[in-house]
């Protein structure tokens, strides 16, 4: 195992994604708005085969990243956005509004996809990527732009910190007291939708869902504020995502995002197994 | 017609024995708003039938099923475990271990061989309705010879798929009863020991049969529409937990049949060679059909009961 540049690229892109999609969990987690994220996941499918259309149609190539991720951006940030006025429909509720943008967005996303297949150009392996990730083939450029979001994504959640946690734990005295509640939800799912498309190519469409989850479930296991947890959650996204690469590095076959992912369940299943004090046994039923 | 009964028929039959499987099932999901673990399910199988393989060593589909479903139950019972430890929200929990085994199976498929199974994730994800063909039967003396041999040649999945609506219709026909207290008053049901916690069980294992039996043939896309979309279409107007399964059959059955032929032969019509994925235009459909239903309901109603204002429209305030 060499470390060469390329993979200090990768370990620094990878780092810096665990870290913000961390951050990030943990407020979405606090909001209960787990699942949004797995429809944002899965609603970038389309977008990015609308993208390859597009990009063909006009005769931009279908491979153009900005494109593809700008589609992508609109199509997931639709799907999260729509979530919320379903579930107020009568007896939906939230998992049911989930379920249906889910089950939408991916069939679509499906639909779309295998028109961009029977399309002649040889140019899809782009797309091919998307769906499982492929964060060790990311070049300086990619975890330049994944930086430059990540920094965006890290201030405004510092900015927003306070505001989030309020509306988080009480949104009537949030509401009351003045506070712009649906400013900031729309923020918060501003903010996932940003995490998830920059974690396309670091994870793919369904994986990049545990990078926001499994850090910030695993941060919550321990007593905290919501400042220490999003930083603890950060942290640990971070690690976990070195260690995943580095254990692909060694295994040699395992794909990057899996073993990111793998290695954020270990831990999270590791800590659960040590915070399972019996008196949390007890009391959970 | 001869393509109809070749390709179209078994595709459509297919999907008909895979709606009446998941949705069946998925009625009771919905009902305990848990129209999620569908999603999760349909994820988590893919280590299992990986596994099936390298344990067994034979590509006989048996042991990929059989993998599949215990890596399925695993999923959900895992979760279960996580979301009580944890005392957060079932959705994290089932998130954090869907994503676990999804990657699990993707580490799998490509460290043990991707090369014997001939199994690629696109085909686990997006299904492959596709391959599910009859050979014509040579011409036969009578109907009846004719239609016998057809059947007898339909491809294995689709009995698979038969004996998953089969088991799924029956759980929910024979516990309606139980599994409708467990549903709507847990605390009754474990006061009461009417409904006791292996129905539940029961339920739950046969929504695994179900899922895995369908995403084979309809991929995982297909059946998390599948499992939840039917419910959630039929549940304004239902009156009854039968009644909404009912109406969750007869509702998705057309469009689910609908968008299939949609899907095969529109682009023909259209004149374009470009192929439209069945299982995803079937999926966009149903899903669809979710606020539609909700939108047809609102009608229904204001002509129903003669312009009145609905409830919910009343409970608004002024």
């Amino acid at each position: 195992m060499t470390i060469g540049a390329n993979t200090i690229l990768v370990l620094a892109g990878c780092a810096l994604f665990g870290a913000v999609a961390g951050a990030t969990g943990t407020f979405v987690l606090a909001r209960r708005r787990a699942l949004v994220s797995d429809v944002a996941g899965h609603a970038a499918l389309p977008g990015v085969a609308l993208g390859f259309l597009l990009g063909e149609a006009t005769g931009l190539g279908g491979r153009s990243p900005a494109l593809l991720l700008t589609c992508a951006t609109i199509t997931a940030l639709l799907a999260a956005l729509c979530v919320a006025p379903l579930a107020r429909l009568r007896r939906l509720g939230d998992d049911g509004a989930t379920a249906t943008m889910l089950a939408g967005s991916f069939g679509l996303g499906a639909a779309l996809l295998s028109l961009v297949q029977s399309h002649s150009s040889g140019t899809q392996g782009g797309i091919q990527s998307l769906l499982l990730g492929s964060a060790a083939a990311m070049r300086a450029a990619d975890v330049a732009a994944l930086a430059v979001l990540s920094v965006g994504v890290l201030v405004a959640l510092a900015l927003l910190a306070r505001g989030l946690a309020l509306i988080a734990f009480d949104e009537e005295h949030a509401r009351v007291a003045g506070v712009p509640v649906r400013a900031l939800d729309l923020a918060l799912i501003i903010l996932l939708v940003a995490c998830v498309v920059a974690g396309l190519q670091v994870a793919g469409v369904v994986l990049v869902v545990a990078f926001i989850l499994t850090p910030a479930a695993t941060a919550r296991l321990f007593a905290g504020s919501l400042r220490t947890t999003a930083v603890r959650a950060a942290v640990l996204g971070a690690t976990t995502a070195v260690g995943g690469v580095l254990a692909s590095l060694v295994l040699d076959t395992i794909p990057t995002g899996s073993a990111m992912t793998l290695a954020a369940a270990l831990v999270f299943f590791a800590a659960l197994v040590v915070r399972r004090t019996p008196k949390i046994a007890r009391r959970g039923a | 017609m001869n393509d109809f009964l070749a390709v179209d028929l078994p595709a459509l039959l297919a999907i008909a024995l895979a709606l009446v499987a998941c949705a069946t099932l998925g009625n009771w999901l919905v009902l305990r708003r848990e129209s999620l673990a569908a999603d999760a399910t349909a994820h988590a199988v893919l280590p299992g039938l990986v596994g099936g393989f390298l344990v067994t060593g034979t590509r006989s589909p048996w042991a990929m099923l059989a993998g599949a479903a215990i890596a399925g139950l695993a999923a959900i019972l895992l979760a279960r475990f996580v979301a009580r430890a944890t005392r957060t929200g079932s959705a994290v929990a089932l998130g954090v271990v869907f994503t676990a085994f999804f990657a699990l199976g993707v580490a799998l498929l490509e460290t043990q061989g991707a090369r014997q199974v001939d199994l690629d994730p696109d085909c686990v994800l997006f299904g492959s309705l596709e391959t599910l063909f009859v050979a014509p039967p040579e011409r036969e003396r009578s109907l009846g010879a004719w239609m016998q041999s057809w059947i007898a040649a339909l491809p294995r999945p689709i009995w698979t798929l038969a004996a998953a609506a089969v088991i799924a219709v029956a759980t929910s026909w024979l516990l309606t009863k139980e599994l409708t207290v467990r549903a709507f008053d847990p605390s009754f049901a474990h006061a009461s020991g009417a409904a006791p916690r292996w129905t539940d069980d029961v339920r739950i294992v046969a929504t695994t049969l179900a899922i895995v039996a369908s995403f084979e043939a309809v991929g995982s896309v297909l059946v998390i529409a599948l499992v939840a979309c039917p419910a959630l279409a039929a549940a304004p107007f239902a009156r009854s937990v039968r009644g909404q399964i009912a109406r969750s059959l007869a509702m998705a059955l057309p469009i689910a049949c609908g968008a299939y032929l949609a899907a095969a032969h529109a682009p023909a019509w259209l004149g374009t060679t470009h192929a439209l994925n069945a299982s995803g235009t079937v999926a966009c459909a149903l899903a669809a059909g979710v606020p539609l239903a909700h939108l047809a309901h609102r009608v229904y109603r204001v002509f129903r009961r003669g312009a009145r204002p609905s409830p919910a429209l009343n409970r608004r305030p002024a």
